[in-house]
């Protein structure tokens, strides 16, 4: 068994379990036929996950297909993005639970950019998000501040700051100076409606809603990892999350790494904000409700914080929340996929049990120690 | 080795560090086990399993690091696992009185509501005597008990001592301040290696001769190179300890043994020794005992003369050109106290210069100045030609300082992170182990993997996480990487501490290595041995202050052990 794969393993195992778990409890919550009204509400939300192959087959149009996916695909970017921002904040050491409102503030920003700044097509995506990004690793950098300068601890100021974002954002500046103007008498929440150049465009056209937001998180995704594994910076980063004072005594600028990786973090979320508004919304809406920056740290941790399987877990659980509407179908509640979620967490959280089950399953297999080694080879000697 | 302790006594338990004094009365508080001999408690030979047994028998021990809970109340902690109960919940008021009638009985004041954490150092040292009191404790082990204390709390403490042996218990004090132990004590033992070699009186002595006893009459002094032969280590590992102990009361025993050893039927095994060291070392204390303390700081070298330059030795070259001058150096320990005070130090090419001192004496942040992690309070020096104030750890690599840190697991190394990257911390941003913003893979493997092959570390298995080799492997991948950088300055902090022998001998072996290829090193080490063994000069730091200043011939260890103990001052 390699190493990746007793890494990913605990996560697989929490999953599967807490699939099992949640089917056990839809059963037990009917009183007739509960073993099968949950295997067909499985079904149900596999289908309105991954598409409706089984009708696709029966000559349904491909849109069966794609309007499923495409759902899947933006809920599954959207985690990607505020996944990322906890995983790279777990990566210096630091736990952002700000993930919401800093995802708040990107959104907000790529709202104002996106209404109020006329800039040509190719110009006015970049603007939005580059100004999400900035708003989004500002409001962290303030975490980061208080804890490099301070020591504040940043589970508490993210917190009390998810909360300042809510009532600055939502409370004030979404419902009064921001506010849209209503346009023919039609009274509108949220604030005004984005230029058709900043909208993010649909991959397939009408045949689904999938747009560039899947491609900017999976893009991040990769770019995360790749600057954690293969650059200076990354290592550094790693380091100071693995061992600060050993970090130090390297001569590695710890505050400043650690600093950039909370701004990153925030950057992150303020992305999946600006998804959210270019891509679905429009506008920034009354109030932007889905709380995928909670869900982040969810998803940051099912993906064991690294890159890759932060987009991975995204994926599985952007496919289950697309699917969980059409359980209703067959009665059952639709927040069963969060409720999937939210076991797979508490699994997780077992790390260690999972990993200490493997390692008494797997033969223990002795290192064994090479001859000494020719000690011709001194180097540059 | 036998020791008997007496019924309402003060007998204090003095020797260096490593000489066997904690790992005795560990064996007496059950939490190491002699591999043979025996422990009588009252005449009658018992079994010590575990710390509880000893409580049971009215044993009780105040260690060095207090083991209080900070946010409970006096009360809470002192009754701490044996809480008067009503109905089932705790009886806080109950406690409130049992410990204020504990502290009442014995003369402590103290306030059992107090939280923990408010109360000063003393004061919490006294919470724990109670702790033990309050347990029934009949004789009271107290670990280096002074050596947190400041000089007043210190007098407090001798006061409440005297205070306990008056009302019939036993103390037993190990320490290693012997003007403290000449003032209180009614009987003193003198361990060293393991072993008694003296048990004296108080008025019958001075620390000058206790001194002596402590370090040994053996001139070891001069130590050539070749001293660190393994054999020759292995004998000196190999520090065996004896406890035998005849029942109590066996009285009639000379004042004083001259040095002469009651090798008795037992062997504790040296591992536990390794043990106890680490136990020793761990606190960074800065003492205040002495009055006269005050900031001397420049002239702490003008007074002990000229010996201020190496002499040129015979049949080698010369050391060359000045690497490190330092004067007046004075920073802060991790508790606020000065923990350098003024010291004055000079390193060339191609010499090894020993810090010798007994723990926290300054020696660990000596090392952190020198490397940029502790910034200094006062002083000036010049290192690798630029001056040494604002030093950062990442200027000092650029310049050229090399670091073996005595922490290694939480300075030298990330033990998460796999050998090669561990190899690459620190010179990751340079070839072989990148290229530009990107890691060089291939390089770093390359590098990695010669390095390992030519220190012989094992396995030489570059991806492992580090924290899969053993401490001496993982020591060997700290100094590859710190001297395959080529430092011109070279600071090691305890570098065997916690190998075997193997990698005791290759690690000194490249520290010579090193030398003959003309770095500096700067070698802290409070094994006394290994800085003779390996050092052309040797600095002995006390309270933060260069006490002694020798060149190798005339290594004179007792005189080094005397100013180790802060006997300078004595002697002028």
């Amino acid at each position: 068994m390699g190493e990746r794969t007793r890494q990913a393993l605990p996560s697989v195992l929490s999953v599967l379990l807490s699939l099992v778990v949640c089917w056990m409890l839809i059963a037990f919550s009917r009183d007739t036929d509960g073993l099968a009204t949950a295997t067909a509400a499985y079904l149900q939300m596999l289908w309105g996950g991954v598409g409706d192959w089984p009708r696709f087959l029966d000559g349904a149009p491909i849109t069966v297909l794609t309007r499923p996916l495409g759902e899947a695909a933006m809920k599954a970017a959207l985690l990607t993005l505020t996944g990322l921002s906890v995983a790279v904040a777990f990566k210096v050491g630091l736990f952002n639970i700000g993930a919401q409102g800093q995802m708040l503030l990107g959104a907000l920003a790529a709202a104002v950019v996106g209404a109020h700044v006329a800039l040509p097509g190719v110009l006015h995506i970049p603007a939005a998000l580059l100004a999400a990004a900035l708003a989004g690793g500002a409001w962290a950098g303030i975490a980061g501040a208080l804890k490099l300068y301070r020591g504040v601890h940043e589970v508490i100021s993210t917190i009390m700051l998810n909360w300042v974002a809510v009532r600055l954002v939502d409370n004030w500046l979404v419902v009064g100076p921001l506010r849209g103007v209503a346009e023919a008498g039609a009274s509108i929440t949220g604030t005004a409606e984005i230029h058709p150049t900043a909208t993010l465009p649909r991959l397939l056209g009408d045949m689904s809603r999938l747009n560039l937001g899947f491609v900017i998180a999976t893009v991040a995704a990769a770019a995360v990892w790749a600057w954690l594994t293969r650059t200076r910076s990354g290592f550094e980063t790693r380091a100071v999350g693995l061992g600060d004072e050993a970090a130090r005594a390297a001569g590695i600028p710890v505050a400043r790494r650690a600093g950039l990786a909370m701004a990153l973090a925030g950057a992150l979320a303020g992305l999946a904000g600006a998804v959210l508004v270019l891509g679905t919304e429009g506008r920034y809406p009354g109030t932007l409700g889905a709380p995928y920056g909670f869900d982040g740290i969810a998803i940051a941790l099912i993906g064991n914080n690294h890159p890759l399987g932060v987009g991975a877990a995204a994926l599985f659980f952007g496919v289950l929340r697309a699917g969980g509407t059409r359980m209703q179908l067959l009665d059952v509640h639709k927040s069963f996929p969060e409720l999937i979620q939210g076991l797979a967490l508490l699994f997780v959280a077992g790390r260690l049990i999972w990993l200490a089950a493997l390692r008494r399953r797997s033969a223990p297999k002795p290192v064994t120690a090479a001859p000494p080694a020719p000690t011709a080879q001194v180097p540059h000697a | 080795m036998s020791l008997d302790i007496r019924e309402g006594e003060l007998l204090a338990v003095v020797g260096e560090n490593g000489a066997g004094k904690s790992s005795l009365m560990n064996v007496l508080y059950g939490l190491y086990h002699p591999d043979s001999g025996e422990v009588s408690v009252g005449g009658k030979s018992v079994r010590l399993k575990s710390p509880r047994d000893a409580i049971a028998l009215g044993i009780g021990m105040v260690h060095q690091h207090f083991m209080l809970v900070p946010t409970l109340t006096v009360a809470e902690n002192v009754v701490l696992g044996r809480e008067p109960t009503r109905r089932g919940l705790f009886d806080w008021e109950r406690a409130v009185k049992e410990v204020a009638a504990t502290c009442e009985r014995f003369g402590f004041v103290l306030d059992p509501r107090a939280r923990v954490d408010t109360l000063t150092v003393g004061s919490q040292q006294k919470v724990e005597i109670v702790k033990a009191l309050h347990r029934g404790a009949r004789v009271l082990i107290l670990d280096e008990p002074t050596a947190v204390l400041t000089p007043q709390e210190a007098d407090e403490l001798a006061r409440v001592m005297r205070g306990l042996v008056a009302q019939g218990r036993t103390v037993v004090l190990i320490s290693h301040k012997l003007k403290e132990v000449l003032g209180v004590a009614d009987r003193i033992a003198v361990m060293r290696r393991g072993r008694l070699v003296a048990e004296v009186r108080p008025s019958e002595t001075s620390a000058t001769a206790l001194a002596a006893l402590m370090v040994g009459e053996s001139q070891r002094a001069v130590m050539s190179n070749a001293a660190a032969t393994p054999e020759e280590k292995l004998a000196s590992e190999a520090l065996l300890e004896a406890v035998g102990f005849p029942a109590q009361g066996d009285n009639g025993r000379p004042a004083q043994h001259g040095g002469e050893a009651h090798l008795g039927d037992v062997l504790l095994e040296a591992t536990g020794l390794q043990a106890l060291g680490d136990n020793g070392r761990t606190a960074p204390r800065v003492s205040e005992k002495f009055p006269g303390g005050a900031l001397l700081e420049t002239t702490g070298l003008q007074a002990l003369g000229d010996n201020g330059r190496p002499v040129p030795r015979v049949g080698e070259k010369p050391p060359g050109d000045l690497l490190l001058e330092a004067t007046g150096l004075q920073a802060l320990g991790d508790n606020g106290c000065p923990a350098l005070r003024g010291v004055d130090l000079t390193v060339r090419e191609g010499e090894i210069v020993g810090i010798a001192g007994v723990d926290g004496n300054g020696q660990r942040e000596l090392a952190e100045v020198l490397t940029g992690l502790r910034s200094l309070t006062a002083g000036s020096g010049t290192l690798l030609g630029r001056p040494l104030k604002g030093l950062t750890p990442a200027e000092a690599r650029a310049r050229g300082v090399g670091h073996v840190p005595e922490d290694r697991l939480r300075r030298a190394v990330v033990k998460a992170l796999s050998v090669e990257e561990n190899i690459a911390l620190g010179r990751h941003s340079g070839p072989p182990f990148a290229k530009g913003m990107w890691i060089d893979f291939a390089g770093r493997r390359e590098r990695a993997q010669s390095l390992l092959a030519a220190y012989d570390v094992r396995p030489p298995e570059p991806t492992l996480p580090l924290q899969a080799l053993s401490g001496g492997n993982q020591q060997k991948v700290v100094v590859a990487r710190e001297l395959d950088a080529r430092p011109r300055l070279l600071v090691v902090v305890q570098p065997t501490r916690g190998l075997d022998i193997g990698a005791v001998t290759q690690v000194h072996a490249r520290l010579r290595e090193a030398r003959a290829q003309g770095t500096g090193v700067v070698l802290v080490s409070l094994d006394l041995e290994e800085v003779l063994a390996l050092a052309d000069r040797v600095y002995v730091l006390f309270e933060g202050r260069v006490t002694g200043q020798f060149t190798r011939p005339e290594y004179d260890e007792r005189e080094l052990g005397r100013r180790m103990l802060g006997a300078e001052q004595a002697h002028g």
